[in-house]
């Protein structure tokens, strides 16, 4: 187990930079038509929720965040995959990757 | 005795269920060339009629009651509430693995499609039986990610991967919503484990960073229940995927979403103490359940595509189900919360049952709107008896158990106090007996407009179609089930 730590930097400003990688990421998910870069994106939502877990981790002085966060990351990687996969589908069913572009069906 | 066996033995259900989607992939990777559907098909229905069976059997044992049984380090929880609903997903998957056999026979990828269903089955009974945020996340991924393949399992057909990639936009996007919302909750009380969870929000001071985690667990929640406002992926992705996944998808995943949402809010978050917070998610769900009532049956009543009226009737049904979070703290909790148990179990035949119908339309070349649907009473008698059950039931007639789960809905939610969200279903459930009447009538009154292929007989259709309704219909006689599932609630309640 973990000793409570004294972070060098406050946890404040770990939840700080999270949040500003969360809100970059739900930037791109917004305004992005590549589905790579949409897949991009998501990763960085991902990747801040990662930061939340690592850095309270240490302040709680458990490793439970530590874990979670090497689960998500696993998680993650499975989602990109089936996420190419269908990308891959795209392509050659729509011959490009804009996820605008799919739309054979109305809203 | 099964009371006091071990981990795995209790947990058999969810063992039964991975261990048949492994022997799947292992039998059609021994000759992948040559994939046997009956083969397949019989395996997979085997392993989801075991688990099935195991569940009936713990539930009627008293396997989880009065406690739940805590496993793996309290992660896992076997109670009556996860029994019945590993019992909805098991019987929702069993109907639609009957129906594939016939749909898929010029599908090539028989194997991972079987596969793919089991695993999907398999991570939704494990949502049944989460009890820590880790095991709900992983096991919503675990469903829907083979949830996302499903969808776009149809490789050359536009509409299918259409459907598969807003599903998975939307998916993914939501999964990480859902995991900083974990995150945050996880800064706030060092927890992840419910209880635990629980008692760290007794403690906490961060209630904004506690309420932004709420609320991003209520919108994870609202996309696999298929609520608003995450609800706009579902008319897309139960229009283009195979009819049978479209099935599978609307009921059983939304079962799934909704035990994870019970078992997350009222564990994790009880009302005694979050409500002095300031955090109410009663509240939040109450709005839900009304937005959602509205907009889904609204949307119903306008559509053409037979495929898509179903689509926004289950987001209208999602709503009905939320009035079981939404009237919660009324002082009548076990009888709103068995009430909405009871209607996602009644659901769970019935919506299964007409998605099957759609799947057999499909399969024989029918078309997608109304107007395609005139008169198949004359080409299959039995199979549009069976719809017109299903219909007037999701509407509320006293056909079927649709009637008496909405009845005891309502009357749960006047019970605690909260007559208009009855008043609100009341009128939704009145709206949409419009729109499914026309389906019914369409089918039974009008006059047929043209012949269609009828060369091979889909008998695991028929058998699928005919089982839910039958079991449709049995569920309104046999509705002291619903004291059943208050018993099951009641074990979560405590």
């Amino acid at each position: 187990m973990l000793a409570p730590t004294q972070l060098l930097v406050p946890v404040e400003w770990y939840l700080v930079l999270s949040a500003g990688v969360f809100c970059i990421g739900l930037f791109g998910v917004l305004t992005r038509r590549n589905a790579l870069m949409f897949l991009i994106s998501v990763e960085l939502m991902l990747n801040a929720a990662n930061i939340n877990f690592v850095a309270f981790s240490l302040q709680w002085g458990n490793l439970t965040g530590q874990t979670f966060a090497l689960f998500v990351m696993a998680l993650a990687a499975a989602e990109v995959a089936i996420g190419i996969g269908i990308i891959l589908v795209l392509y050659r069913n729509f011959r490009g990757i804009d996820v605008t572009e799919a739309t054979t069906m109305r809203w | 005795m099964v009371t006091d066996a071990s981990t795995w033995i209790a947990l058999a259900p969810v063992v039964v269920l991975a261990v048949t989607s492994f022997v799947l992939f292992l039998a059609d990777s021994i000759k992948p060339g040559e994939t046997n559907n009956a083969l397949l098909a019989g395996l997979s229905l085997a392993g989801i009629l075991g688990a099935l069976a195991v569940s009936v059997w713990y539930f009627f044992t008293g396997v989880g009651r009065p406690e739940g049984l805590s496993l793996l380090a309290d992660q896992v929880v076997v109670d009556g509430m996860s029994l019945f609903f590993t019992f909805v997903v098991a019987s929702v998957a069993a109907l639609v693995v009957l129906g594939s056999y016939d749909y898929l026979h010029d599908h090539p990828h028989k194997g991972e499609f079987y596969s793919l269903i089991v695993l999907a089955t398999t991570g939704m009974a494990l949502m049944a039986n989460a009890n820590s945020l880790v095991v709900a996340f992983v096991a919503i991924e675990l469903s829907s990610l083979s949830s996302f393949a499903l969808v776009a399992s149809l490789k050359h057909n536009r509409g299918s991967i259409e459907a598969g990639l807003k599903y998975f936009l939307i998916g993914a996007l939501s999964s990480a919503i859902l995991v900083y919302g974990i995150s945050l909750v996880y800064a706030v009380t060092g927890s992840l484990q419910l209880d635990a969870v629980a008692a760290g929000v007794a403690e906490t001071d961060n209630i904004g960073i506690l309420g932004i985690g709420v609320l991003m667990l209520v919108g994870g929640v609202a996309y696999k229940t298929a609520s608003v406002p995450f609800h706009f992926w579902a008319p897309e992705a139960y229009e283009g995927a195979p009819a049978p996944v479209s099935a599978f998808l609307s009921s059983a995943s939304k079962a799934a979403g909704f035990v994870i949402a019970f078992r997350v809010f009222i564990e994790g978050f009880p009302l005694e103490t979050v409500v002095g917070l300031g955090i109410d998610w009663v509240l939040i769900f109450q709005v839900l359940a009304v937005v959602t009532m509205i907009v889904g049956n609204f949307a119903a009543a306008m559509q053409e595509n037979v495929k898509r009226m179903l689509a926004y009737s289950s987001v209208g049904h999602a709503g009905y189900v939320l009035i079981g979070l939404a009237a919660l703290g009324g002082g009548n909790d076990v009888a709103v919360m068995g009430a909405a148990m009871m209607h996602l179990l009644v659901y769970g035949f019935m919506n299964t049952g007409a998605f099957l119908f759609v799947a057999l339309a499909e399969y024989r070349g029918v078309g997608r709107t109304f107007e395609d649907y005139n008169g198949l009473w004359h080409r299959a008698p039995i199979a549009c008896a069976a719809m017109t059950v299903f219909l007037f039931s999701l509407a509320g007639l006293p056909i079927g158990g649709g009637f008496l789960s909405k009845y005891a809905l309502f009357t749960a939610a006047i019970g605690a106090g909260y007559w208009w969200l009855a008043a609100v279903g009341a009128l939704a459930s009145a709206l949409s007996l419009f729109y499914y009447s026309r389906l019914v009538k369409a089918i039974l009154i009008e006059d047929p407009v043209r012949e269609f292929d009828v060369s091979r007989q889909p008998v695991g259709l028929y058998v699928a179609i005919v089982a839910a309704a039958i079991m449709t219909i049995a569920l309104l006689p046999a509705f002291p089930v619903v004291d059943l599932a208050q018993a099951a609630a009641s074990t979560l309640l405590a």
